[in-house]
């Protein structure tokens, strides 16, 4: 802070500078370094996302991947549109509904956000669960406290440091592209996989879609994604470089995503089997952290459901504030702010609750992922209905080709989660 | 609650009184209460002909909103009939009930609606839209606004009397069509205390809002920046006076000023920090980006972007990082006349003038007079005869927290005068700004919006 504040109203003029954009330069480095595009789809790799990926790596192998490709572009297109809605018109998602729509419709899209995120909640604490039976200690003990701690974290103000702690160790993650590498997957094979289209007609294959969807394309990222843009005072003037942020962001998430297929198609693909535990997953990770593996995952899946236990159902109360119009009470004491609290806590309860039910915490990641995915196409509609409209975006809303994009996008999505539930129907019925 | 019965949404009734019976908990005179129309529940409501045959269903209400009444007339209805939209101007409407519109005419003219100067259509802009609440100082979204006849000169003129925020409203509004007429008037605020901050409703002359704003302690204006939207707090800190903006800019939280500072406009954001008090502009530039930060001096006359540049050297939790540079000086000869008058002229920062520095030809400190020896002394003494024997107590500029406490309780005062390398007197740290320093949260807690 002392050299360069020196002197900082006589700025001498950086070399390369685009001379009719004096601010660009910190634009640039501002979204490299903390773009709301890039955390929310790194975001996507949490508990759920992680185990829901290793799962289709395992079942499948790399069979998935052609399908992965159709997520990103989906996802590319859904992030974009919810950036630009935040960025011209300044305001969250759930205040947009709430204005734009009719009471009927905005609760309805409320409703299904709040059960959308109750869901992820349910799967952060059972990948807390999960996490720390990997590391010896029953699911009893460590989701009671883990929801009793992020609660007192949230409510007594020393989140922001623990934040940093769960980020961290969330990072770990980042060692599956490096184990997906030293497994020496034949990458012949994950490269046709990924570029040939192919689908798996089973049952099985659609319910892991679904699952894939609503873990890639959450409707809490897309929440994030606008309130996070409109926040940070990014205008439209900025948004060109926003975009960047945003489409780099969700391609790289994905990135990630797919390598944890790779990794662990490459380590239990054989067998074809669905995930049966956190051990398994732990597996992948063996070629970089041998016996390590199962102390290093447990530790990451504790980071990223620590993180977004508290994030997500913060983001919910938010919304509903916002939905509600009583934003008011988000940064105020605790007595001037009951229904955020009250909200907050509900789903703490809530999820720890759920979580805590006799089962497997495998597959109720899973279960959580294709809740969301089942609820994903409700909110794309709606973000697609706003980012169509003139008179709210202007010259910003979709053009004719980026509308017709966006709608074949959302329409795949709706399509993928139409047929499980007309499978599921069926199945009921007796016809499938 | 006595001024209940005498409520009436009198429009005639001059604005000082009527703001007296503003945020009535309900209007609880029955009369007043059956005559209101919700418009929740007109919209969608049915348009009759004089003989009773259905013509169309309402699809908004447009209502003249131009500031120049407390209470916006009713200037027609946008009807859908057949499918089309078309305006209605309200001389061929013959009654509005909460049941619905019956026309005044057999004959409709089918006219596009424009919107004229100082328009609103009241379910597309208003409802369920941002709107500032002066009275009660908070951001509120409206789930209902409620429509009632008011005598006019001639016939009765339909007006926009109430807000309604309450929850229940909205739930009246998911009900089935029978209810979503009915008034549920549980938490109204007098449309007179709406003051319009958004985008929709831009056009709206802010005459009579400036009187009402400038009423607002500067922590109230700072809440409503931070939960407005981007473009109404942008409008409501162009209405302010910049001294008033630069005062809420410094009750602000530093992530929402930070934000703020980011989506304003870097000459217009200049000349708001520069009008800050120097330790909260700095405050404020320390959070920003380096490169936005330059970008902020730059816009600044030179001699204040220096003044903020030299402060920013120093670190935050230094001396010279949390005192005020504001400082009367004077030298042992002045006399007690001249300062007087000196510090008459700075009144707006009485609060940061606890006692005069003296220095010496060199600028050197030589003392500190507190202002009740100032207070007690004659005019014509002069500050050498004022000053307190013994070596003057101060602190240099990077000492810390607690060094800087110790030398406070030294001084005996409510402050204690801090120094560069060579004794030159180059600020003050006050009691507040130590507590201030020490207390970082004081009290408010702010949840952590999202991961940052």
């Amino acid at each position: 802070m002392t050299a360069e504040a020196a002197a900082p109203f006589v700025r001498p003029p950086v070399a390369g500078e685009d001379a009719a954009h004096p601010s660009r330069r910190r634009w640039l480095t501002y979204l490299a370094i903390a773009g709301p595009g890039l955390i929310a789809a790194n975001a996507g790799n949490d508990a759920g996302g992680v185990i829901t990926y290793a799962s289709a790596g395992a079942q499948f192998g790399y069979r998935t991947l052609f399908f992965m490709v159709l997520v990103t572009v989906a996802l590319v297109v859904v992030q974009e549109m919810c950036a630009r809605l935040g960025a011209f018109t300044g305001k969250g998602l759930a205040a947009l509904i709430r204005e734009e729509f009719s009471i009927r419709l905005a609760s309805f899209a409320v409703f299904f956000l709040v059960v959308a995120n109750v869901g992820l909640v349910v799967s952060e604490f059972a990948g807390i669960g999960a996490a720390l039976e990997l590391l010896g200690v029953s699911k009893y003990i460590s989701v009671p406290i883990a929801a009793v701690g992020i609660w007192a974290l949230v409510m007594f103000g020393s989140y922001r440091y623990a934040e940093r702690l769960f980020l961290v160790l969330s990072l770990v993650f980042l060692a599956y592209p490096v184990a997906a590498i030293l497994a020496r997957p034949k990458w012949s094979q994950v490269a046709a996989d990924a570029a040939v289209p192919h689908f798996v007609g089973s049952r099985a294959f659609i319910l892991l879609g679904v699952a894939l969807i609503g873990t890639t394309i959450t409707p809490y990222m897309q929440l994030y994604v606008a309130a996070a843009v409109a926040d940070k005072g990014i205008g439209p003037e900025e948004y060109r470089y926003e975009r960047v942020d945003t489409v780099g962001g969700a391609i790289m998430g994905n990135v990630i995503s797919c390598f944890i297929i790779v990794a662990t198609g490459a380590a239990l693909g054989r067998f074809g089997l669905p995930l049966g535990s956190a051990h398994d997953a732990a597996r992948a990770l063996e070629p970089v952290a041998g016996t390590a593996s199962v102390d290093l995952f447990g530790l990451g899946l504790l980071g990223a459901s620590m993180l977004a236990g508290a994030v997500v159902p913060l983001s919910t109360a938010y919304a509903v504030s916002e939905a509600l119009g009583v934003e008011r009470s988000v940064s105020r004491s605790f007595a001037e702010a009951p229904l955020f609290l009250s909200l907050f806590s509900a789903q703490i309860v809530l999820g720890a609750m759920v979580a805590l039910l006799p089962g497997n915490l495998v597959s109720l990641l899973i279960n959580t992922q294709t809740l969301n995915g089942l609820i994903t196409p409700v909110i794309l509609v709606f973000i697609l209905v706003l980012a169509n409209r003139r008179r709210l975006l202007g010259e910003a809303a979709n053009g004719p080709v980026f509308r017709v994009v966006a709608t074949v996008s959302v329409a795949a999505v709706a399509g993928m989660a139409g047929t499980l539930i007309l499978q599921t129907i069926g199945g009921w019925v007796g016809i499938g | 609650m006595p001024s209940r019965s005498r409520f009436i949404a009198n429009p005639a009734r001059p604005l000082r009184t009527a703001r007296r019976h503003r945020q009535t908990r309900l209007l609880a005179v029955r009369s007043v209460r059956d005559s209101l129309i919700s418009l929740a529940g007109l919209v969608g409501s049915p348009a009759v002909n004089q003989a009773g045959d259905p013509v169309g269903r309402v699809a908004d209400v447009v209502a003249r909103w131009d500031g120049q009444e407390a209470y916006p007339a009713v200037t027609g209805l946008v009807l859908r009939i057949g499918g089309r939209r078309s305006f209605t101007n309200m001389d061929q409407v013959a009654s509005v009930t909460r049941s619905g519109v019956t026309l005044a005419s057999a004959r409709l003219d089918l006219l596009e609606f424009e919107r004229r100067e100082g328009e609103v259509l009241l379910a597309r802009d208003v409802l369920d839209h941002q709107l500032v609440d002066v009275d009660g100082k908070q951001v509120v979204r409206p789930a209902d606004l409620y429509l009632a006849p008011t005598p006019g000169p001639g016939a009765p003129v339909l007006r926009l009397v109430g807000v309604d925020v309450s929850a229940q409203t909205l739930l009246r509004r998911l009900g089935p069509k029978r209810w979503r007429g009915v008034p549920t008037p549980e938490r109204v605020i007098d449309w007179a205390a709406i003051r319009p901050f958004g985008s929709e409703v831009r056009n709206v002359p802010l005459r009579a809002s400036h009187e009402d704003l400038r009423r607002l302690r500067p922590g109230e204006l700072a809440d409503l920046l931070e939960d407005l939207g981007r473009d109404a707090r942008q409008e409501l800190l162009a209405s302010l006076a910049p001294e008033q903006a630069a005062d809420a800019l410094e009750e602000m939280d530093p992530d929402e000023l930070e934000a703020l500072l980011r989506e304003t406009p870097p000459e217009e954001a200049a000349a708001l920090v520069a009008r800050m008090e120097p330790d909260e502009a700095v405050d404020a530039l320390r959070d920003l980006e380096d490169e936005a930060r330059a970008e902020l001096l730059e816009h600044m006359q030179p001699d204040q972007a220096e003044e903020l540049s030299d402060l920013l050297e120093y670190e935050e939790d230094r001396a010279g990082g949390f005192m005020t540079t504001r400082l009367v000086t004077a030298t042992p000869e002045d006399s007690v006349r001249s300062i007087r008058r000196q510090l008459r002229k700075e009144k707006e920062h009485a609060g940061d003038v606890d006692g005069i520095v003296v220095v010496d030809p060199d600028g050197r400190l030589l003392g500190d007079v507190p202002l009740y020896e100032l207070a007690i002394a004659t005019n014509d003494s002069t500050f050498g005869e004022l000053m307190p024997e013994g070596e003057c107590v101060s602190v240099p500029a990077d000492a810390g927290i607690t060094e800087v406490a110790e030398r406070l309780v030294d001084t005996r005062h409510t402050s204690v005068v801090v120094v560069d390398e060579d004794n030159r007197p180059v600020g003050r740290i006050l009691a507040d700004d130590l507590l201030d320093a020490l207390l970082p949260e004081r009290g408010r807690h702010h949840f952590p919006r999202f991961l940052s």
